[in-house]
């Protein structure tokens, strides 16, 4: 589904990914964690095509596809979806212009008819509900004076409206409190078909627990360090990154 | 000399001008013509018309086509207000009005009444050579009267026009009056609208200024806030493409205790276009108590387009709440993405995100009709037509 291959990045002219390579299958979920700053944003940034992150290096293969060569809204439409660390405001922009606007293009590149009206308001009323986003949310402007955890309940309520067959949810898990992190993460479940894949990218183990990895990935200093399964996220949420690095550094110097 | 050609035509035709024209707007004539002789057209030096080159707009030679009808209005009634807030002596182009004018609307609002549904004035040109036409709109609103009029200015695609127009608005004690001027033009216009407005005690006064397409426009609105407690809102909204030029100029004189005025007028300049505000707020030494906000914030998207934006704010009366501001900026890249990871294309992103922008005028409108009418037409401006499904819907 997803291949990245020895990935190299700058932002600003500075090297943060520095070969990063990283297989996911469909169906498959990764789990990637590692220290603030890892480059671990910059790795979500880079696959959805965010224009101030350059690619030095490497190659991305989505669906067959050369991811590198598509623009962000196609990678969109491919079924790349990123729920954002910090999701915008964009005020006087409703969430239904907005929705609208991106289902109907998605719908426009795989040559389906826009949807009507009635349609579309029944379905975002039945994908509000997986979610439990309140219905005076849907009704403002996109993510114009919600709280935090609002904030990261919408994406995952636009995440059910757009049903991407690869998910990269940057830290969804933080500013969610215990009950809505359970919503959101069951929600996701939910959502979910046997095909769809994941990135999750987290600090912690509790939204882990809901989603049952395959895959833990380390990444620090721009590439991916150390693999495991569930096993490695309880360690470092016992450990920490210290034992990580410590081993690299062995690596190292050896 | 650009000036001589229309002297040149008054004087040819002076004497068609006044037959078929009213006494009221004949008694002002010799006055405006020695104020235009005087001062011509006003130069880029005068302060409030820096912005835009009038003579220039008016070098080519236009045709002006003149009532062949006795004129048949009684204007008796009102004919002591008639030009007692534009003063063809304070400015050229309120005297070249004043001096060509033949025709006029009138609408009197007696004291006491509530129009229940607005007034529409559309006025669209329509000419197979070059026309220039001349217009005077005075609306008073007597005493505690309630009145809401909607201009809408439009031009048949083709063909150059030049407008000049001056609307004098009575605003008395504790009456109610909104204007909606609402130009929708092309390129090949220009237009020149000097609103000058005067709002007695307890009185109100909304106008509201749109610009949604055009080629040269330069609207000057006055307002005059003379009795205690009066209350002005200006609204305004420019969206320029191609090689547009809006220009808005405006002037709230608070001369009397206890005013309240708010002022907001937002500009999206796209392409090569140019827009330019400014907005002068006068509180006099007798304006005590004054609230009054000014906001001025633009969308410049484009290396090519220009925005000048100019803000005063020039207080004599020591105890006001006053403040003013201005913003020049581009669309929010972060937004941008945000929208393309959805899966929005980077042009209907920025048409929406342009619309949003604008919006924010839009909800200040207090008449919902027009509000959702203007939401339409402002979206249609955004769009190109292959991808608009305005018309067709
Ligand atoms: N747009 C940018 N401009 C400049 N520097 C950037 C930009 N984006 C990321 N960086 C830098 O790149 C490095 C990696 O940042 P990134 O956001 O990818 O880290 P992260 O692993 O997601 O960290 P966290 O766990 O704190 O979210 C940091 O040093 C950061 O300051
Ligand atoms: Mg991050």
């Amino acid at each position: 589904m997803l291949e990245i291959k020895n990935l190299h990045a700058t932002v600003s002219g500075k090297e943060i990914l520095k070969g990063v390579n990283l297989t996911v299958k469909p169906g498959e979920i990764h789990a990637l964690m590692g220290i603030n700053g890892a480059g671990k944003s910059t790795l979500s940034n880079v696959l959805v095509g965010h224009p101030a992150y350059t690619v030095t290096e490497g190659s991305i293969t989505f669906r067959g596809k050369d991811l590198l060569a598509m623009s962000p809204d196609e990678r969109s439409h491919e079924g790349l979806f990123l729920s954002f660390q910090q999701p915008v405001e964009i005020p006087g922009v409703s969430m239904v212009n907005f929705m609208r606007a991106a289902l109907n293009a998605k719908r426009k590149y795989w040559g389906l008819e826009p949807m009507d009206a009635g349609a579309f308001l029944k379905l975002m009323r039945e994908k509000r509900k997986i979610v439990e986003l309140d219905n005076k949310l849907t009704s403002r402007s996109v993510n114009e004076g919600f709280s935090g955890g609002e904030k990261k309940r919408n994406e995952i309520f636009q995440m059910a409206m757009l049903e991407p067959s690869m998910c990269i949810l940057d830290e969804t898990d933080s500013g969610l409190d215990v009950d809505a992190l359970r919503i959101v993460a069951e929600g996701f479940n939910k959502l979910r078909k046997p095909e769809t894949s994941a990135i999750v990218i987290t600090h912690y183990q509790r939204l882990l627990d809901y989603l049952k990895p395959d895959f833990v990935h380390v990444l620090i200093d721009g590439r991916i360090v150390k693999d495991g399964g569930p096993e490695l996220a309880a360690e470092i949420e016992r450990r920490g990154f210290d034992w990580i690095k410590d081993e690299v550094q062995g690596a190292v110097s050896l | 000399m650009q000036e001589q050609q229309y002297l040149d035509f008054f004087h040819a035709q002076r004497n068609q001008l006044d037959t078929c024209s009213c006494d009221m707007l004949n008694a002002h004539r010799d006055e405006a013509l020695a104020a235009f002789q005087r001062l011509g057209f006003p130069s880029q030096k005068v302060e409030r018309y820096k912005y835009t080159d009038v003579a220039a707009a008016f070098a080519p030679n236009y045709g002006i086509s003149l009532r062949k009808e006795p004129f048949l209005g009684d204007f008796h009634a009102v004919q002591d207000l008639y030009g007692t807030l534009a003063d063809v002596n304070a400015d050229g182009l309120t005297a070249l009005n004043t001096m060509l004018v033949q025709d006029m609307v009138v609408i009197n609002v007696r004291a006491g009444e509530q129009k229940e549904h607005p007034v529409q004035i559309t006025n669209t040109m329509r000419a197979t050579a070059p026309l220039m036409q001349n217009r005077r709109l005075m609306i008073i609103a007597e005493a505690g009267a309630h009145v809401q009029v909607i201009l809408t200015d439009k031009a048949e695609a083709g063909q150059d026009f030049l407008v000049t127009q001056v609307t004098e608005v009575f605003v008395g004690q504790g009456a109610h009056v909104e204007l909606y001027d609402i130009e929708d033009s092309h390129e090949r216009c220009h237009r020149f609208h000097q609103v000058f407005s005067q709002v007695e005690a307890g009185g109100h006064l909304t106008h509201v200024t749109f610009t949604l397409a055009s080629g040269v426009t330069r609207n000057q609105t006055d307002v005059r806030l003379i009795g205690a407690g009066a209350d002005a809102q200006l609204l305004g909204c420019a969206i320029t493409n191609g090689t547009q030029h809006v220009d808005n100029n405006t002037l709230i004189d608070h001369r009397a205790p206890e005013g309240t005025s708010r002022e907001l007028y937002k500009y999206v300049v796209d392409q090569q276009s140019t827009g330019a505000f400014a907005g002068r707020v006068l509180v006099r030494e007798e304006a005590q108590q004054t609230d009054s906000i000014e906001r001025n914030a633009n969308l410049v998207c484009t290396e090519q387009a220009r925005m000048w934006t100019q803000p005063m704010l020039e207080i004599y009366a020591d105890d006001v709440k006053c403040s003013h501001g201005s913003t020049v900026g581009q669309l929010n890249n972060d937004a941008l993405f945000y929208m393309l990871q959805r899966g929005i294309s980077e042009a209907e992103a920025r048409t929406l995100l342009k619309q949003a922008f604008a919006s924010e005028v839009l909800q200040e409108i207090p008449l919902e009709s027009l509000r959702q009418r203007l939401h339409v037409l402002i979206e249609k401006r955004f769009r190109s037509c292959e991808d608009c499904k305005l018309c067709k819907s």
